[in-house]
């Protein structure tokens, strides 16, 4: 049972949050209100293996165990939850997938660049037709001799407007997508690959979250990740371990929030006492720093559940359900807290309130983890 | 004048000499704690043809100047200085040495504390005799968040250095006399180990960051127009600080936005901080809560600017800017 | 190879310092350990020197078992090894009794040493004294206020902004210098350095007796500096109003401070001179 983060997780989260404040933190507020996606920050993460968390050595990459990994996205997330998203996206929806289920090919062939952020990694699932329902997907995927011709139109790419090396979800056969449905490697280089428009969120803006058309893509054949009619399964656990990444970023945000909240009530005086001093904002304060807490703990308890190499789909839906709904009450109740200022874009706590409110959807909605969750709970024997 | 069997040191930091007054407002201090323990104060001043500096020191209450005058010491040295230091206390078994916590102060009192295997506390704000007879230091910690008060009982001397800007120096007053004591140069000097190449008068004010400014003047509507709020780029420029603006000033255009002082803009953190015609709302005073000490100027004496300054001037922001440019500039040597 | 010794600090976080100004109680035990900003720059000061013409770096730190953490991150950093000196009778130490103490840890462990590189100051006490009480310890010639700095053959040479003078110093080695925390942004720990040096590191632990020292000579016994009381300055800050007339207002904010404003500003403020 793990109660107290050890001296390497403490060292770990005070190095990313030094880094987080002094490089991204100044830019943090207007990256948001512009929508624009700070390269520089890419040059910067990269000498420090951020896109290569857990990687294996021989790769280049840190090999980091999934606490450290939560750690790195949550402190990241708490300067900037578009940045955090965007390593989320990588080492969890684009890195994650090769390592698991890539041919020692494929893996030499597409790690070493993704490893050292040479090349950013997007995750090509959802569709205008598709969200929580995969199996209906339409992008197809046809062979022709050593190539596969790849046609549709995928939406909400994160990290798509940045990509290096997608990974994309189609199916080989039109009338039974599900059965048919393969994962491909796809360069950005590759003809019809073609990156489409951005969208314009409320939250996370800082993130190039875009459209990928495949105007008849070609990639070779042997770019296809695991085998033809596997795709659904190497979906579904990929989802599954980037929940991990959410939940971080989730905490991240609510620590944020909460931060922010706390400094604004003790400085916030009215009728000649602080806010502080107010038994409700003190019981709001409570209430935020123990959800923080619960969500941490669960957070923490599905990282070691995935290190132990046993399935963890529970831990993690239980996971990512808790902290992103746990997110969206802390910053609201940070909003609360600072009264007008808290509408106003001269604060952070309205951004940590868009940021928030995205991670109850993306990456399977709040209703998918509960389908998830129940699912496992009526399996059970009682 | 009586012999007396215990003294109290200042060294003569004389380098920058009218910007540097840390000396003679040591010698003041020195001084008035002289008197609770029945002690002389001497000031030590090594040097080249530095006469002027040994006059300045006798005019304003040093008591006996020990001096060494030779062509070697024409530049500060911090090993050539520490050996002699340590050589002449030694002898003659001061009670208390102080220092000005100029750079030099900070780097040379060390040297001198551990050579004398004794004890000394660091840019002291406060300095006292206690109930038995030590001398009691105050000296901050944490950036000042935290006071100690230190002593350091059982060895000797008990050494300080001391902030500038602490203590009032003592008027000149050219009739005051003190003894000089020629201290001669020794002959087994050791060489020194480190060599100055190039040495170059720099006067600190090297970037224009709001940020990192120790002395800020900041203002906002209550000013009046764009012309009268100009004016205080002319004071700052005077004191050799930054200009900061509030919000409404900045919409105005009355200042750049790299002026904004805010929670949108600028956290700061000066040793003084000037605030004309500022009102004091939330955004701009949670981004000036590290200011040392804030002079406030507005008409209204309830506006919340006004409880959080060191000095709430009740007047119009614009008529005190213009009359303490011509004050200072009246008052400013050097 | 070059033999440098980084001396490395812990000190409390101090923005997140449990502090209440009204008892003006400080609970650094629940404040977080870091690395003292200057002793990171100090770090970077010796790995630039690595990178450039090569060196083993050695950081030592005196302090609580916790700061290993320092040493482990100065590791993971690029230092070649680690030197922990715990001991609970070091405790309370002034900077006379800590550069005695690091003296012989550094004169028993790495006594072929060329530089050494501390912090200019520490966020805590601010001292700036252990650099140049170190370097009189080892009788070594000491530079303080480091900016930058360059080794060539058996001397070093460095520039540093001391009282407005910009100067250019040479040093003969071995010697000791302490470093600025300004400048270029010291570098990050990579991920892979983090795992390197939390997996394995060579890192040894010395306590008084291993360093063969009386409890006479360290900690506050050792300490010639005795502190009375801790206490805040908050509690009782002025609030002078100056009114009336504009020349009246500025007589007595001068008469009243201008020591105080002459002092911040550095200017001399009097008028009345003979």
């Amino acid at each position: 049972m793990f109660f107290n983060p050890s001296m390497k997780h403490k060292a770990l989260r005070k190095a990313l949050r030094m880094f987080a404040e002094t490089e991204i933190g100044p830019m943090a507020r207007d990256i948001d209100r512009n929508a624009t996606f700070p390269w520089e920050i890419v040059e910067k993460m990269r000498p420090l293996d951020l896109f290569g968390l857990q990687a294996p050595k021989a790769f280049g990459g840190a090999d980091m165990d999934s606490i450290s990994y939560a750690i790195v996205i949550e402190e990241i997330s708490r300067v900037s939850a578009a940045i955090g998203l965007c390593l989320a996206a990588h080492n969890s929806l684009s890195l994650h997938p090769i390592l698991r289920w890539g041919t020692e090919e494929q893996k030499k062939r597409f790690l070493p660049e993704m490893v050292r952020g040479e090349k950013i990694g997007a995750f090509c699932m959802t569709e205008a037709g598709i969200g929580s329902d995969v199996g209906g997907v339409e992008t197809s995927a046809t062979l022709e001799e050593n190539e596969y011709v790849l046609s549709g139109t995928k939406i909400f790419v994160t990290n798509g407007g940045i990509c290096g090396t997608a990974i994309v979800f189609a199916t080989t056969d039109s009338h039974n997508p599900r059965e048919g449905a393969a994962m491909f490697i796809v360069e950005k280089e590759s003809p019809g690959f073609v990156v489409g428009e951005k969208e314009d969120l409320c939250g996370m803006r800082a993130n190039p979250v875009s459209s990928i058309y495949l105007e008849d893509c070609r990639v070779p054949d042997k770019n296809m990740l695991g085998l033809p009619g596997e795709g659904v399964k190497i979906g579904m656990e990929t989802i599954n371990v980037g929940r991990i990444g959410i939940a971080a970023q989730a905490v991240g945000i609510a620590q944020a929030a909460f931060e922010d909240a706390v400094v604004y009530s003790k400085a916030r005086q009215q009728f000649h006492k602080s806010l502080s001093s107010f038994q409700s904002i003190r019981n709001y304060l409570a209430d935020m720093a123990t959800d923080i807490d619960a969500g941490r703990l669960l957070l923490y308890r599905a990282c070691a559940a995935q290190d132990s190499g046993n399935p963890f789909r529970e831990e993690a839906a239980m996971a990512k359900l808790f902290c992103s709904e746990m997110a969206v009450r802390a910053a609201n109740k940070a909003v609360q807290i600072h009264g007008g200022y808290g509408c106003s874009k001269e604060y952070d706590v309205e951004r940590y309130f868009r940021d928030a409110k995205v991670t109850e959807i993306y990456e399977g909605t709040s209703e998918v983890q509960r389908m998830v969750i129940s699912r496992e709970v009526l399996n059970r024997r009682v | 004048m009586a012999e007396k069997k215990h003294g109290i040191w200042v060294f003569g930091d004389y380098r920058n000499y009218f910007q540097n007054r840390v000396t003679i407002q040591l010698i003041s201090r020195a001084r008035e704690l002289a008197r609770q323990i029945d002690a002389e104060v001497s000031v030590v001043v090594l040097g080249s043809g530095i006469d002027e500096f040994v006059k300045e020191y006798i005019a304003h209450g040093a008591e006996r100047i020990y001096l060494t005058d030779n062509p070697r010491l024409a530049e500060y040295s911090m090993e050539t200085y520490s050996f002699l230091m340590e050589r002449l206390a030694r002898r003659e078994k001061p009670e208390i040495i102080l220092i000005g916590a100029t750079s030099f102060g900070r780097e040379f009192a060390p040297h001198v504390a551990k050579r004398l295997g004794t004890g000394l506390t660091a840019d002291c704000i406060g300095l006292d005799i206690d109930e038995s007879g030590l001398l009691l230091q105050r000296a901050p910690s944490f950036g000042g968040k935290l006071l100690a008060e230190v002593t350091i009982p059982e060895r000797r001397p008990q050494m300080a250095t001391v902030h500038p800007g602490i203590f009032q120096e003592l008027p000149h007053d050219s009739t005051r006399t003190a003894d000089i004591v020629n201290v001669p140069m020794p002959e087994n000097m050791p060489p020194d180990r480190i060599r100055i190449i190039s040495k170059e008068r720099r006067p600190l004010k090297q970037e224009k960051n709001l940020e990192c400014a120790k002395i800020v003047v900041c203002g906002g509507r209550g000013m009046g127009s764009k012309k009268k709020f100009a004016k205080l780029y002319e004071l700052a420029a005077m004191l050799g600080g930054e200009v900061g603006a509030t919000r409404p000033v900045v919409s105005l255009d009355w200042a750049d936005r790299e002026a904004l002082v805010g929670q949108a803009g600028k956290q700061i953190r000066p040793d003084i901080l000037f605030s004309f015609g500022i009102s004091g709302a939330m955004q701009h005073t949670a981004s000036i809560n590290n200011a040392r000490f804030i002079i406030a100027v507005n008409k209204n004496p309830n506006a919340p600017i006004m409880k959080m300054a060191d000095v709430a001037i009740v007047a119009d922001a614009s008529q005190i800017c213009n009359s303490l440019i011509s004050e200072l500039k009246r008052r400013i040597r050097g | 190879m070059l033999k440098l010794v980084v001396c490395i600090k812990q000190v409390p976080q101090v923005s997140e310092l449990p502090w209440d100004p009204d008892t003006g109680r400080l609970q650094r035990e629940l404040a977080s350990g870091i690395m003292n900003p200057a002793c990171r720059f100090a770090l970077e000061a010796a790995l630039k020197i690595k990178d450039k013409i090569g060196a083993r770096i050695t950081a030592i730190t005196m302090g609580p078992l916790s700061a290993e953490e320092v040493l482990r991150e100065a590791i993971a950093l690029g230092a070649d090894r680690g030197i922990l000196l715990t001991d609970r009778k070091m405790a309370g130490s002034d900077t006379y009794t800590t550069s005695f103490t690091i003296s012989k840890a550094i004169q028993k462990n790495i006594p072929e040493f060329d530089l050494i590189l501390c912090g200019a100051s520490t966020s805590d006490s601010a001292t700036a004294q252990v650099g140049p009480q170190l370097a009189e310890e080892l009788d070594i010639p000491g530079i303080a206020y480091v900016n930058e700095m360059e080794i060539a053959g058996s001397k070093a040479r460095v520039r540093r902004m001391a009282d407005d003078f910009f100067e250019t110093i040479e040093l003969e080695l071995p010697g000791l210098v302490t470093i600025n925390a300004s400048g270029a942004v010291p570098r990050y720990t990579s991920m892979r350095g983090f795992q390197a040096a939390f997996a394995e590191s060579d890192i040894i632990t010395l306590d008084s007796v291993s360093l063969g020292l009386s409890h006479e000579w360290i900690g506050a016994k050792g300490s010639a500096a005795k502190i009375r009381r801790v206490y805040s300055p908050t509690a009782g800050k002025e609030n002078v109003v100056l009114t009336g007339t504009t020349k009246r207002i500025l007589d007595q904010l001068f008469m009243l401070f201008d020591d105080r404003i002459g002092g911040m500003i550095g200017k001399d403020l009097k008028t009345d001179k003979s």
